[in-house]
């Protein structure tokens, strides 16, 4: 407790310290806000200036835009179906239903509060976690457990927004077939590229998510209003009551577990958390077939994991030096400018830095809270915009953002093909959520399959002797048989 | 395993010997030149074929940066990254051979050359302007590991384990990371597991928290393990041992005679451009490797062990005896006819 004191008071008392604080602020939520501009894109802009700051000044403006840049893209997916970020998508599922049922307000509102909420638990836990539970986590979850996991999360992503549950498994099928295109993650062998260099890469997940959500959304939009079915949503300003989020009590704690531990382990990250607080709503909720209509449980899971992924991530790089994500990896950089490398040395040598860093990080998820809380009576209003004026910002929003991911134009013809199909694919039924959670979890469970064969020798045998790894295997197997059964003994329940 | 040795200890050695005699060359550079008819009279723009955070990342931009302390021009990123650098590649090749925009690549572009004839040499597709990092790999294992302590040890332990033994790598099919095990495991008749990470921290974190044997790096990338001795090495892929680490076996202290492949990085630009532009820009990168704010990054990467830098004509003969190479143990070991 003194140390987050003496932390706060450095942080505080220092004007360029606490400008640099609500720079990175209001930077990351703006950036994090906009679709293909990212967090990682200012972070990028604003690395070789940090050697121009203090060691602990360049630190704490990266933790600060990590914070808010996690929650800025919340607002975009919720209103207008446009995730700023991967780890966003999953608010998209249910918020922008809630946006088009007239409770924009509440989902807004109970992402901000969530947000905050998961990231100041996490900041909280992440000043009381020690190298010792880095060094467990490392320990314990090798490839082998994270492809456990990502089987774990996909076993339930069929019941996410499809009409049945056949459906619901080829949209997942789809989206893990297209995370297959381009080079193999072990032997580099190319796939799917036609011949494309730029499909060498991949379908990159940015472009295929805005066209799948807002492309898509304004095909549709576009398509009632020429039959005349179209009806601008309702805006209201609605927070959700205190008797909502203590229902939901048991999802907010379960996301923040799960955000902690996905942001704990090197190269999980925010993405896998909110995808896997989504997934483990609906794989404990009684009524599956609310989510991906409107659920504000979808949006609350989402949100709490992704930010409380935050602050856990920051535990592997300062406490062993290994960075999670592209954001923790430059962060490496601004050590290295001021002759620093993470990892054990920091806290004996630098004690004041790490401090700093974490007291900022509770403050910046304090004051998304506050920020958050202003921003919903404001942004909410975008909604009133006519559907004629709104459609074609929104599309131009979503180029702008497919093409400044890397600023390839393929990006902007994968994202109006994914528009189209996805225009098809929900008219017959299918899930794009299905589409996306496979897109994001194929990538994530291909590579760590691929590394725990190798790691098993190619004897899926072994998984008898990695307790962690079998018990989720298991688990995801059990929701898959369970899954199959009640769609086969009770059509009609299955039936969305 | 023959054909190896004599290919490598003729084409590296001559480059590396080159190399040697290089720097004064770098160093003799006029402190300014003049710009050719007002070129550059705006940012330059630098691609990246990699991330931000990663090697290539950092490299770019502490160049660029020096490029910009001595010029005063500005040069813009823009990181391009995936497929193993062609995608950055490709998006290079469609940009205008102006000498506004760069290219920074690293050793990847010539194995890619060599595995595929129809993709940009870097030495004659290309000009090269500067290289400016050029390091060696070590393998790595865990500072409190009792099962083995010392390459030794290791190789006995392996040899028990029957093919069991695994280490961490980028592991990529033809990468300079897997033919150089190659060598080492073909002549010390061990088999290893290689896991492939693409990624630095979880790649670290594999062997830190237990998940695998050994690490397969550069010592620039691993600096910080080092340092606060969470890691060791036990085997130098150079056949010298370097004065930072006189205490690890080098290839030839366990009778391997052959110069290993290297990881090297540098700048690039169109074969096309004006040739009074690329005789600037030649000029300014090669001059940037001097500059004592680089000079300082080149230091803690550990690029200051061996001859970091080739000019122009060094950079050239670098990448053909490199490509060469490949291309001869491409064939040895089937992955090319």
């Amino acid at each position: 407790m003194e140390n987050f004191i003496a932390g706060t008071l450095m942080l505080f008392s220092n004007s360029t310290s606490v400008l640099i604080f609500v720079g990175g602020l209001l930077g990351g939520m703006i950036f994090g806000a906009i679709p293909g501009v990212s967090m990682l894109t200012l972070a990028a802009i604003l690395l070789p200036f940090t050697g121009h700051l203090s060691a602990t000044d360049g630190i704490m403006l990266f933790s600060v835009i990590y914070c808010a840049g996690v929650f800025g893209g919340a607002i975009t997916a919720i209103l207008f179906n446009i995730p700023g970020a991967p780890e966003n998508a999953p608010t998209a599922f249910d918020g922008y239903p809630m946006t088009q049922k007239g409770q924009a307000g509440k989902a807004v509102g109970a992402a901000v509060l969530c947000s905050a909420f998961g990231g100041t638990c996490s900041a909280i836990l992440m000043m009381s976690a020690t190298a010792v539970i880095a060094n467990w986590a490392i320990s314990a979850f090798g490839p082998p457990e994270v492809f456990a996991l990502v089987f774990f999360g996909l076993a339930v992503a069929s019941s996410v927004g499809a009409a049945t549950l056949w459906k619901g498994w080829l949209s997942v099928l789809f989206g893990l077939m297209l995370a297959t295109v381009g080079l193999d993650p072990v032997g580099g062998i190319e796939r799917y590229d036609f011949d494309i260099p730029y499909l060498l890469a991949g379908i990159h997940f940015i472009p295929t998510i805005l066209g799948f959500f807002a492309v898509s959304e304004v095909i549709i939009q576009m398509e009632k209003r020429a039959r005349g079915t179209y009806e601008a949503p309702k805006v209201s300003l609605d927070f959700p009551s205190l008797v909502e989020f203590w229902r939901l009590k048991v999802a907010v704690i379960r996301s923040v577990v799960i955000g902690f531990f996905c942001g704990i382990l090197p190269g999980i990250g925010a993405v896998l958390a909110a995808f896997m607080g989504y997934n483990e709503a609906v794989r404990w909720s009684r009524d599956k077939s609310k989510f991906g209509k409107g659920e504000l449980e979808g949006v609350v899971s989402s949100e709490t994991a992704n930010n409380a992924a935050t602050g856990a991530a920051m535990i592997p790089l300062l406490a062993l030096g290994l960075p999670g994500g592209a954001l923790t990896a430059m962060m490496v950089g601004v050590f290295q400018m001021h002759d620093m490398e993470p990892g054990p040395l920091v806290f004996i040598n630098s004690g004041e830095l790490i401090w700093v860093v974490f007291s900022a990080m509770f403050f910046a998820n304090l004051c998304i809270f506050f920020l958050g809380w202003l921003q919903t009576k404001t942004v909410v209003h975008l909604l009133r915009i006519p559907f004629h004026f709104l459609a074609p910002a929104i599309l131009m929003m979503a180029t702008v953002g497919a093409y400044a991911i890397r600023g390839l134009t393929v990006d902007i013809v994968v994202m109006f093909i994914a528009g189209i199909a996805g225009f098809l694919l929900r008219r017959s039924g299918y899930s794009v959520a299905g589409i996306v959670l496979g897109i994001i979890l194929g990538k994530i469970g291909e590579q760590t399959f691929a590394q725990a064969m190798q790691m098993l020798y190619y004897d899926p045998m072994e998984y008898l002797n990695r307790p962690i790894g079998l018990a989720l295997i298991l688990g995801g197997a059990a929701t898959i048989v369970f899954n199959i059964y009640r769609a086969l003994r009770f059509p009609a329940a299955a039936r969305a | 395993m023959v054909v190896y040795k004599r290919i490598w200890a003729g084409a590296i050695g001559a480059a590396l010997a080159l190399g040697v005699s290089l720097p004064a060359a770098g160093a003799s550079l006029p402190d300014m030149m003049e710009k050719p008819n007002g070129f550059p009279e705006r940012p330059l723009t630098a691609i990246i074929p990699y991330g931000p955070g990663g090697g290539s990342g950092q490299f770019g931009r502490a160049l660029a940066e020096a490029v910009t302390r001595i010029t005063d021009v500005p040069i813009n990123m823009e990181y391009k990254p995936g497929g193993s650098g062609s995608v950055g590649m490709t998006a290079y090749m469609a940009t205008p051979a102006d000498g506004y925009t760069v290219l920074e690549h690293i050793d990847d572009a010539s194995s890619a050359h060599a595995l595929d004839p129809s993709k940009p040499n870097p030495a004659s597709d290309l000009i090269p302007l500067v290289t400016a990092q050029i390091t060696f790999s070590q393998i790595y294992i865990r500072s409190d590991e009792t099962r083995f302590t010392d390459w030794k040890s290791f190789v006995a332990y392996a040899k028990s384990r029957d093919g069991k033994t695994s280490i961490a790598n980028v592991s990529k099919a033809g990468s300079m990371e897997r033919m150089n095990l190659k060598f080492v495991t073909d002549h010390e008749k061990i088999k290893l597991q290689q896991i492939s990470f693409d990624k630095g921290g979880p790649r670290y974190a594999a062997l830190k928290g237990g998940q695998v044997d050994a690490l397969f790096e550069q010592p620039g990338d691993v600096r910080g393990f080092l340092d606060s001795g969470d890691f060791k090495p036990i085997l130098t892929f150079l056949n010298e041992r370097p004065a930072a680490f006189a205490d690890v076996p080098s290839l030839k202290d366990i009778g391997l005679n052959i110069n290993p492949l290297m990881r090297f990085r540098g700048y690039y630009v169109h074969k096309s451009t004006p040739p009074e532009r690329v005789k600037w820009l030649q000029w300014a990168f090669q001059k940037a490797f001097h500059e004592p704010g680089y000079q300082a990054f080149n230091k803690k990467k550990f690029m200051d062990l061996i001859d970091s830098f080739r000019d122009t004509k060094g950079s050239q003969m670098l990448i053909n005896d490199t490509i060469g190479i490949y291309r001869k143990v491409y064939k040895e070991v089937g992955l090319t006819q």
